[in-house]
This record gives structure tokens, sequence and C-alpha cells, in this order.
């Protein structure tokens, strides 16, 4: 009797949690195929079997020897990876710049920043041109004690094979390129690649290696800011006008730093390479049989000497300036002279449109914009026109409601799900996809890489050829197994931006965020106790008092003048506090025209300071002048989201500068209910990038109020 | 639910409040326990004191009331107060039957000669001794004063690492203190949520907890209060990196002495060496809480990120083992350590004693000095979130009790009701619902007054 | 005529109340423990069924938090 109950509870505790779960993070779907798409290595992980303390914590005190000056050097590294900085040290900017090109960012608060190796940064860093023995020494000079053995071998194993070869686009013909003959050597005695090879004549056996050089010169040529333009903080490549040595620096590091740095600069003598010639037809084989050899291809483009594809004619206008951070992406991507594919990481607001624009202006090659929606198309359209020469006449937009004519156009603006989607299309839209796929596009740009799925994702990556492709993204998260498929869709991670930094020098908002907490209305809770899954959202959603709160917020933050975005995923809820407070919503089924005039009146009318919004604005809607989110509901415990519903304030603020925040982000939470839990779990990302959430458990002045 | 006392960390004045008038009295008898006790009292009463040394009779109340402006009644409330309960000075009825005020005589001489000169040397001349041949320096007293502080605080903590173990009359005073308690079974004693408490307090407010629960030890153990407090207050006069004679020291004195050297509160190199250095922690004590704090002189190690994240910048296992009392240990290298404060690491600490508050103010005064441009020092979002696990716990209050229900009439609710008020052991009532919970140590009354007064028809 | 019970008395705010009358609505424990509904917040429930109840609370308030810091 007591059995059958205790296990029907225990039923209805797992029922609870499913339902949790199956509200969870969709950015955690796995795709099957991943294994085929990622080397074998790229799975590694630090061995680490460190003793314990008396605390349970890892102890490394015996392990490590301690410096002399270790008050000097800036870091801590792990035996298990784990590498610990202290913003605070003098050899700050110097460790910093090194650590974002070979490891993964995982916190980075005010003092002491967490960054971890794993093989796809160091896969990242080879490929934008660190070597195995400079990553090794640098770090080892960086490190306060001596470097665990552990780390060395590791690194020494990652980086062996990744980033040796490289397809390369060169005069229309594809070679497969390395600076280290050993390599080509190795690669040309398989069998599969030997089928793939290009020769001359069938009796030519041995020679047929081709001998070049390659360039260190950036490709990357930039409009400098007037001088004495006080507004623009640091014109220098890392953002800092300091160009003074600090005297406390050990002589090894800054030697070393200065080493590694002018390898970025122009000055750099050609190197030396070898490659051999590949058939067009046979380029997936090739890719697919180097993965398996653990020899990945990174592609590059050597744009400049492609003589097939016409040049378009674009180029930044005169007056547009990029800050110091964007400058510094770019440069990752055209280091030696040609492109590279890969992945830019900036904080929404950031100004990730400019960076595209700017590498397609490089570039100067057929472009084709990948965006979310209808109303991200818009938003890249009008700021191409607005940083660059394009025009109309070369800009197409390939979406269902524009009329535009894209067949022959320079740069197509589409969407994801446009390209992607597999339903019938009209006899026009047949069209315009099959000259989408003839073309050889010079470079993809692909706005908020990390939103679109896999499949989907895949998809548009074997309908369209592009030579580079440039993803652009707030958040990569790092779960380790689903970054994979963008380091090997796309290419490594190119470059990711503090956000504390950003903030601090001005560059994006200096945002508040909240918890706020609603209590259950006992009714309510009653209802919430009794039913099952999907449904207890709707109940914790419709809470009375969360209702009241944001009634309160909004009133609150009218009286200010601010402009405030409420974002909730569930549209009952969405249309149900709309409408009682009589305020413009806008969610999935709302037509592109309406939206367009929605978000129009929300910009210029001083009548229309809120508007109600579903998931469908969390990312690309470009608001500059909100600067209050209210989040009433979310989708589970996605990171992402949060994030990217926090981009929508964070574009700067003008004039504001003597506040301690310009902008507000309430997510309000029904206690005791699920959405506690997802709350916390959204927050994550965002801490770890130095935010911090303030609690509010009672909002002052609500009693007065009502 | 299991309570937890809150440590009551007495300041000299609640301390020497508590001893009975003849100890006092006989305290006073040294000019340097005076002076002590003058140096700490509120500006009003010293103003008092000095204006009355030199009055050889009692001063009429009213007189002293017209001192100061009638705008301070409260000040003047206070320093009365305090003079009254340290006995400096004492209420009898003057010829005419006015209320005057008369000085402690023994204080009075004593307190002449602190300001004065003359009377004996208050500490037994360093004089006479010849140079050390093995000198001590400030920074040596210093790190030797905490390193045998620490020894103790290790002892609680029961961590492993680095301790060597502490003397059976340290032992006996931290159980009389109740921060540890033996269990027969176990060979040494386990701390106890007091003692949790203890730990997170700063050095000097430990230092002078702990030598009040030994004072309250020293007659069991023989001694004489009086002679140890005189000590005391002596060697707060004393100067740092000083040497000083055990010569004309009693016999008692002696044995505190060598007590004092295992606190840390004095440096003698061997038990029967004839001479001493009192160190910082015994300088500060008699300064009570309101003083310097031996803290200051170690600058803070901890840092505190807005994403839970602590490091600890120290070597020292005990900050370490300390910082572990309420958070997630993660790594330890060399100089530095990692740790994360979680809700389960925190809810640990709660579960062990130790407030929300306590914790707080561990942090905020264990901070590393880049922390201070912060303000607040510590994020906001990690105390608030420390406070809010700590009220997490608190939202049910369960009281065992009683029900009465069923009245047959509002009147004999209301009896019923209002006896068990008046008692005090009410903790709930409905008028409505005719219904009240009485505490269960309550109950036995109420159901006897029931029985007594019940309508006798029913 | 008056009927005396033995007992807790339980006060807390009103959802948690709610939640304690889910737990004995469905028998959660096997059995009903509240032994009179005393108002908004208030209840009063057997002694014997205390420390499970605590345990539960616990379990609930755990499983609705979720670790903020990465380890």
């Amino acid at each position: 009797m007591f059995d059958t109950k205790e296990r029907k509870a225990k039923k209805r505790q797992k029922v609870e949690l499913e339902a949790a779960e199956e509200y969870d993070d969709f950015e955690e779907e796995s795709p099957q195929d991943v294994k085929s798409a990622v080397p074998e290595s790229a799975t590694r992980q630090v061995d680490d079997s460190a003793k314990e303390d008396e605390f349970g914590a890892k102890d490394y005190r015996t392990t490590l020897d301690l410096k002399n000056d270790h008050n000097s050097r800036p870091l801590f590294v792990a035996p298990n990876g784990h590498i610990f900085l202290e913003s605070f040290s003098p050899v700050y900017k110097h460790a910093h710049d090194f650590l974002i090109a070979i490891s993964e960012p995982v916190c980075r608060p005010q003092f002491v920043h967490e960054y971890k190796l794993t093989a796809y940064s160091l896969y990242a860093a080879v490929s934008v041109g660190l070597e195995t023995n400079d990553i090794i020494e640098y770090l080892r000079r960086l490190c306060k004690t001596s470097l665990p053995n552990g780390i060395e071998e590791f690194i020494k194993l990652c980086t062996l094979s990744y980033g040796k070869v490289k397809l390369v686009l060169k005069h229309n013909k594809y070679y497969v390129e390395s600076m280290h003959p050993e390599v080509i050597q190795q690669l040309l005695k398989d069998p599969v690649i030997q089928e793939c090879r290009f020769r001359l004549s069938a009796e030519e056996s041995e020679g047929g290696i081709v001998e070049g050089q390659v360039s260190n010169k950036s490709a990357l040529q930039l409009n400098k800011p007037a001088n004495g333009n006080p507004d623009q903080p640091g014109t220098s490549a890392d953002g800092t006008t300091d160009g003074a040595e600090q005297p406390t620096v050990p002589s090894d590091i800054f030697d070393y730093y200065d080493k590694m740095d002018r390898e970025d600069e122009d000055e750099t003598e050609d190197l030396k390479t070898v490659s051999f010639e590949v058939k067009a037809e046979h380029i997936e084989t090739m890719q697919k049989r180097c993965i398996e050899l653990e020899f990945p291809l990174l592609a590059e483009y050597d744009f400049k000497n492609d003589t097939i594809n016409p040049d378009i004619n674009i180029d930044l206008k005169p007056s547009t300036v990029l800050r110091p951070y964007q400058e510094k992406s770019l440069r990752k991507m055209f280091g030696n002279g040609r492109a590279r594919s890969g992945v830019i990481v900036l904080p929404c607001g950031a100004g990730k449109t400019l960076v595209g624009v700017t590498a397609a202006c490089t570039v100067r090659k057929r472009c084709l914009v990948l965006a979310t929606s209808g109303v991200s198309v818009e938003q890249w359209r009008s700021q191409f026109k607005m940083w660059s020469t394009a025009d109309d006449s070369i800009i197409c937009r390939f979406t269902s409601d524009a009329k535009d004519k894209p067949i022959g156009c320079s740069i197509c603006i589409s969407t994801y799900s446009m390209l992607a989607h597999s339903m019938k299309r009209s006899w026009e839209a047949e069209r315009v996809m099959e000259w989408m796929q003839s073309q050889e596009w010079g470079i993809m740009l692909l706005d908020e890489v990390q939103t679109i799925p896999a499949k989907m994702f895949r998809r548009v990556l074997t309908i369209v050829n592009a030579h580079t492709k440039l993803g652009l993204t707030a958040t990569l998260v790092r779960e380790d197994d689903k970054i994979a498929d963008l380091n090997f869709l796309i290419g490594p991670k190119l470059y990711e931006a503090n956000w504390m930094e950003l903030q601090n020098k001005g560059y994006i908002a200096r945002v508040q965020c909240a918890e706020v907490w609603c209590p259950m209305n006992p009714e309510f809770y009653r209802e919430y106790l009794n039913t099952k899954s999907m449904k207890k959202l709707l109940l914790a959603v419709n809470n009375p008092n969360k209702f009241r709160n944001c009634q309160f917020l909004i009133k609150y933050h009218e009286r200010r003048n601010d402009k405030i975005i409420v974002f909730s995923d569930n549209v009952f809820a969405l249309k149900s506090y709309a409408i009682k407070l009589n305020k413009p919503y806008l969610y999935g089924p709302t037509s592109q025209g309406e939206r367009m005039q929605v978000l129009q009146n929300f910009v210029h009318n001083p009548k229309v300071n809120t508007i109600f919004v579903s998931k469908v604005a969390d990312t690309s809607f470009d608001l500059p002048e909100a600067n209050v989110l209210i989040q009433i509901s979310a989708h589970g415990g996605s990171r992402r989201q949060e994030a990217q519903r926090m981009g929508r304030i964070l574009r700067a603020k003008k004039g504001a500068i003597a506040e301690e925040y310009n902008a507000f982000f309430y997510t309000l939470v029904s206690q005791d209910t699920l959405e506690v839990h997802y709350s916390l779990k959204r927050q994550r990302f965002l801490v770890n990038q130095g935010y911090s959430y303030k609690v509010i458990t009672k909002l002052a002045g609500m009693e007065t109020v009502n | 639910m299991a309570t937890t006392r809150k440590l009551d960390c007495k300041n000299l004045h609640g301390y020497l409040k508590t001893l009975p008038w003849h100890v006092l009295d006989k305290l006073y008898s040294h000019p340097a326990t005076c002076l002590a006790v003058f140096r700490q009292l509120p500006d009003l009463s010293k103003h008092y004191v000095m204006r009355m040394l030199f009055i050889e009779q009692h001063v009429s109340q009213s007189v002293v009331n017209l001192w100061v402006n009638s705008k301070y009644q409260d000040e003047q409330k206070q320093a009365v107060t305090a003079l009254t309960d340290l006995r400096v000075w004492h209420e009898e009825t003057m010829t005419g039957g006015l209320q005057g005020w008369k000085m402690n005589q023994t204080f009075r001489k004593n307190m002449k000669i602190a300001l004065l000169g003359g009377g004996n040397p208050w500490t037994s001349g360093g004089e006479q001794l010849a140079p050390d041949k093995h000198s001590k320096d400030i920074p040596f007293l210093d790190k030797y004063a905490l390193e045998r502080w620490e020894c103790v605080l290790h002892f609680m903590v029961g961590s492993t690492e680095g301790t060597e173990g502490v003397s059976r009359d340290i032992i006996d005073v931290l159980l009389h203190a109740g921060l540890m308690k033996s269990d027969s079974l176990e060979p040494l004693p386990s701390i106890t949520p007091e003692g949790f408490q203890f730990l997170l307090m700063e050095t000097g407010s430990q230092v002078w907890y702990f030598v009040l629960q030994y004072l309250e030890t020293v007659e069991q153990r023989g001694m004489d209060l009086i002679e140890c407090l005189s000590f005391l207050f002596q060697l707060s006069f004393s100067t740092l990196g000083k040497d000083y004679s055990t010569e004309g020291m009693t016999e008692n004195q002696l044995k505190f002495l060598q007590h004092l050297r295992e606190f840390g509160l004095v440096y003698q190199r061997k038990r029967k060496s004839n001479r001493y250095y009192p160190t910082l922690l015994a300088i500060n004590l008699a300064s009570g809480l309101s003083g310097l704090s031996s803290d200051s002189q170690r600058s803070g190690y901890l840092v505190v990120e807005t994403n839970y994240r602590v490091y600890a910048y120290t070597d020292s296992p005990l900050q370490v083992a300390l910082l572990a009392l309420f958070c997630e240990m993660l790594y330890r290298f060399p100089t530095m350590s990692i740790g994360n404060l979680t809700r389960t690491s925190i809810r640990d600490a709660l579960a062990r004693g130790i407030t929300a508050e306590q914790m707080v103010n561990f942090l905020r005064s264990h901070v590393h000095p880049m922390m201070l441009k912060n303000n607040p020092v510590i994020p906001p979002a990690i105390t608030d979130q420390i406070r809010l696990w700590e009220l997490e716990r608190n939202r049910f209050k369960f009281t065992d009790g009683v029900l009465y229900s069923q009245f047959l009439s509002q009147t004999d609710f209301e009896l019923l009701r209002d006896y068990a008020k008046d008692l005090g052991v009410c903790v709930w009532d409905s008028p409505e619902k005719r219904v009240m919970v009485v505490t269960r140590f309550g109950h036995d009354d109420v159901k006897k007054f029931w029985k007594r007064n019940k309508p006798s028809n029913s | 005529m008056v009927n005396v019970t033995k007992g807790i008395l339980v006060e807390c705010d009103p959802a948690m109340k709610q939640f304690l009358l889910h737990l004995d609505d469905t028998e959660a424990f096997g059995r009903k423990f509240v032994i009179q509904d005393l108002g908004e917040n208030c209840l009063f429930i057997s002694s014997d069924i205390l420390e499970t109840l605590q345990d539960k609370i616990d379990d609930i308030m755990d499983r609705l938090s979720f670790p903020l810091a990465e380890k």
C-alpha cells in the first residue's frame, strides 16, 4: 500500500523533472552526424589526476614550482587546462591577447579571468598563425609557476597536425598548401588524396609540387580616424593609447610579446610554402579525407589573385571609422594577405554589422549575407548603405516580401530559412535559388550564426559555395561538442571581445540586470501544484503578482521617458498583458509590414514608449532607443537567449555617461516555480561575462501605487 | 529547530561591570588599570573625572548636571551611568539631604599617580635588564604572535595541515567558553556553532573574547583574578619591541605569563628566561574592541568576484581552512587558492550555526586591498545572495503547541485566550474560528485553569 | 466543552501554505498530516511529520536552485 504511493510520488517527481528538461536549452540539441565532421583528436581533453586537499580541492602546491618573480607574472596554469589571469597585472594586456588566441574564455569578471585550453581553442590558435613552440614558450613565460608537464604535451598533441594545411583558391584553382613540406609529403602518400590530386599528365609521379610564398602583409585597409578626435578612445589596434612599456614587465615576456605581435604587422618577410593542386570536383572528398587523417584543411581565400570572379565596386565611406576591437577582429581575419574563414564574437550592440560590412568591402567580391529574420535583412541593407558606398543598385534582398530581383546582384541579403526551407517555392524564387547555387560567392556573412540549428546550417552550406565564410555572433556557447560544428563548418573562432572592457570604455551600454521576485498568488500556486508540465509555466507567467510588477515597472520607466521592450515567449501572456495594458505587440503571425510599422512607431512616436514582443525579436531587431527590457517569460534555461535579449538594449547610449547604469534589464520571476530554476540557469553566460543580477524582492513604491 | 546563541562579545566596560565591587576596588589600586579604564570612558565621563579628581569631597548631583547643556540630556545620562557602573564614583546623601557624587578613593589616588607620576614603576623595571643577546624586532614579534594565535584557531578548525596542537590549558578554555565540546568517543574535542562564529571574528575580538573566557577560569586554577587583570593592564601600557624583566613578579603572575606566552600575547625565548616581550595582541588588548585590531597589520587576501568566485591570495593553511568553512574550494596553487560560494556551501555553513552576516563580515574584513576601491567593497549581488540563502531557510516557522478548538461560546473562548495571553503562552488565536494555539510549555497551566473555571454545566 | 490536540503550528507565506496543503491532499507522505487550516498564513499539523516535511522542503528548494558558479 505504502509502496505504491511512494512509487507514485516518485513518478510524479519524475514527470516534473522531465517537464523541466523538455523545456531546456534548445541550443543543446545534439546533431547525430557530428562525428564525421570532426577529427578524432578534437575531443581530446587534458589529463589531470591531481591529488585533492582536505577540502576536496585540486591541490597543485607540491607539483608546481613558484618562480621568484611570480608577482610580475600574470598567470596560474592548472594541469587540467584551466588558466587564471590577473586583470590587475601590469602584463595583463600581453597575456590577454595571447590567451584569447589560444584558449576559450570561461569567465571574465573584474579581477581574475578564467580561460580554458581545449583542442578547439588550440586549433583556432594555429589557424591564425601561432606555432606550437611559440605557444608553449610564451605560456611558460607568463606563468607564475613552472608549466605543468601535461599542458606542454597537450599543446603539442593538439597543434601537431592542426592548421598545418590550408585549402587555398589561387587563380581559380584549388591548392592544398602548407609551410611544412613533410606534411604535404605525408598527405600525398594517402591513396584517396592521390585520387583528388590534379596532375598535368599521368606519368608525372614525383614532382608537381609547387613552391611559393605567402605574404604576412595584412589585406586590411582602413580609414584612420582624424587626429585630435577626443571622442574616439584608443586609436591603436588593441584599444590602448599607452605606448610606454611598464618597467615591471619581465623582459622575457615583453620580448616575446613583441615578437608575436609583430607577426600580425606588416613588416615580416614572406614565408615559403609548398602546395599541390586539387581537382575542383574532388574538393569535398579531399576535405573529408584530411579530417580523417587529422589534418583538417583551413579555408583561405587569396581574393587579390582571383581573376575569374569579378570585383564589385564597394568601399567603406571615408567617414567610416572602426572601433579598435572591430579592427582587431578583422586583422585576425585578413592577417596574411588572404581572407580566413572563421567566427568573430562580439557582444550585441557592439557593431557586428560594421565588421561584416568592412569584411565585404575588403574582399570586394560577390557577397551573400544571411540573417535570421526579415527585419534583420532590412537592417543589414540600411547598414550597408550607411557605412559603405554600396547603394540599391547593387544590394538586393531575397525574402518572401521584398520585390527585389536578386539575380546578378553584387550583394544579396537573405534569411537562413529562405535558403534552407524545402517547401515549394514560386517559379521566380526557384530561379533565384538556381542562380545562387551556380555562383562562386567571394564572401558569405553569417549573422547570429549560433542561433541556427545545425541541420539548417548544413543545408545552407551545401547550397551556397563561398570562398570565405565569416560567422558573427554574440554568444558562442561553449559546450565543447556543440562548438565542433561551427569550428569545422565555418572555421575557428578568430576573435572574442570582452564585454566588461567594452562597457567600461563606453562602447556598449552599462546595464543593470535585475531579477524581480513575484510571489505566486495562492490560488494560482494551488493550480500550479496540481497541473503537469507545460501548463505549469502558463500559470507562472500569468501570476497576477507578476502582472502587477510588470505594470509598475512600465509606469515607472515611462515616467522617466525611457523606451521599454517587454519580452514574452508565451504568446498567450504576451497578448493578454499587452491588451490589458493597451500597448502594441508583435509576434510570429504579425506581418512584415506591420512589424516594421510597430517598430517605426516605437522609434519615432513619443507616445509609443512600450512594446510587447515575442521571441521573434530576440535577435537582430536593432532598436537603439530602447533602454529598458522587461522579460516576463523566456525559453527555458537558454543562456544564449538571455544574452541576445540583453543585446536589444546594449547599444551605447548617448549623453548618459554620468549615470552608473544607463540601461535596465528586468526578469520577472514567479517564486517557487520552475521559472526560478530557469532564470538562474539563463544567467550563467552573462554572469561569466562579469554582469551581476540584483535580486529585487520588493519593488520600492509598489504599495503606494495600488 | 536548533538555535545557536549569538556570541556575546563584551567590551572592556561590559566585562568590568560584571565584576563584584570589591574586585573593582582592588583593581583600581594599580594606576595602569585606572588609566586603562579612563581611556575607555565616554568623553563626557572623562570630563567629569577630570573636574572632580582634585575635589576631595562630594559634589552635588544638581551641580554636576549644570556642567552640561540641557540639550545633551542623553549623553549626560550615559556618562553618569558609565561612571556608576564602573564604581568610579557612587551616590551618597550629602549633609543637608542633597544627593551627591563621591569619587572612589582608590581610583582617585591611583589615577592621580597615573597622570602626575610617582608611585612604583608599572612594569617591573626594564631598565635593570642588560641588553638582550637574542633581541627581537617588531616584525618578528608580530609574526610570532600571529603564529601562536593561529595555532589555537587551527586546532579549532580541526584542519589537519600545518598545526602543532595546543596545550591542555587552551583546550580547557575552549571547552569552558563553549567554543568546542568534548565527546567521550572522540579523542579530541569538536567545534561548536559558537566556535564557528568565533573563527570568523576579527583577531582582536577573538583574543579579547578568549582572554575573558580565560579569566573566568583563573580562579579554578588557583590563581588570583586581580593579579592577572592588573598584569594585563600593565601589559597594555608597555612598548612593542621592548623587553621587560620577570623580576618581582608573583608566582601567580609567572604562571599567567606562561599562558599568555602560549596564546602569543608575550614572547619569551625559554620558559625560564627572565625577560619577555609583549606582542601587539597584548598591547591592543585593553583597548578592547574599539581599538586597532591586529588584522589591520596584515593586508587582506580575498578577491570576491560577481560570479561567486573567491580567490584567496595566501599561503596560510588556516586562512584557507577558514574560507573553506563556507566556500567550496576548487584549486590550491602555491600562494593562491580558488573557491566558489555555492548555495550548498553556504547552507552547510548556516546549518553549522554560522550566520550570513558573519560570512559577509569575514569576506569584507579580509578583502584584498585592490578591492577597496569598489563601493560597496564586496559585490552587492553576492552579499544579497548569501543573505537570501539564509532567509530561504526561514520561510517556515514551526512551533510545538496545543490546539484548543470547539469552544461552546465566545465567552469561554475569550476567557481562556485572555488567560493564555496573560501568561504569554498563546502563540496564535482566531476569535472568529474560536481556535487558539498554546505552547507545549504553557499547556499544563492553561489546562488547569480551564478545569477550575470551566462552566459547570459542560 | 473544548477540544485539545497536540501538534505543530506552522507559520509561512501563502504560497508555501498551498504547497503544504498540496502535499497533504496528494498524500505525498502516504497519509494526511494537516490537522487544521488556520487561515492565510497558518496551519496546524501533526508533530511526527516534521522531519519528513523539512526534508521535502529542502528537496524542493534544491530543485528550484541552479548553481551559478562555474566549476
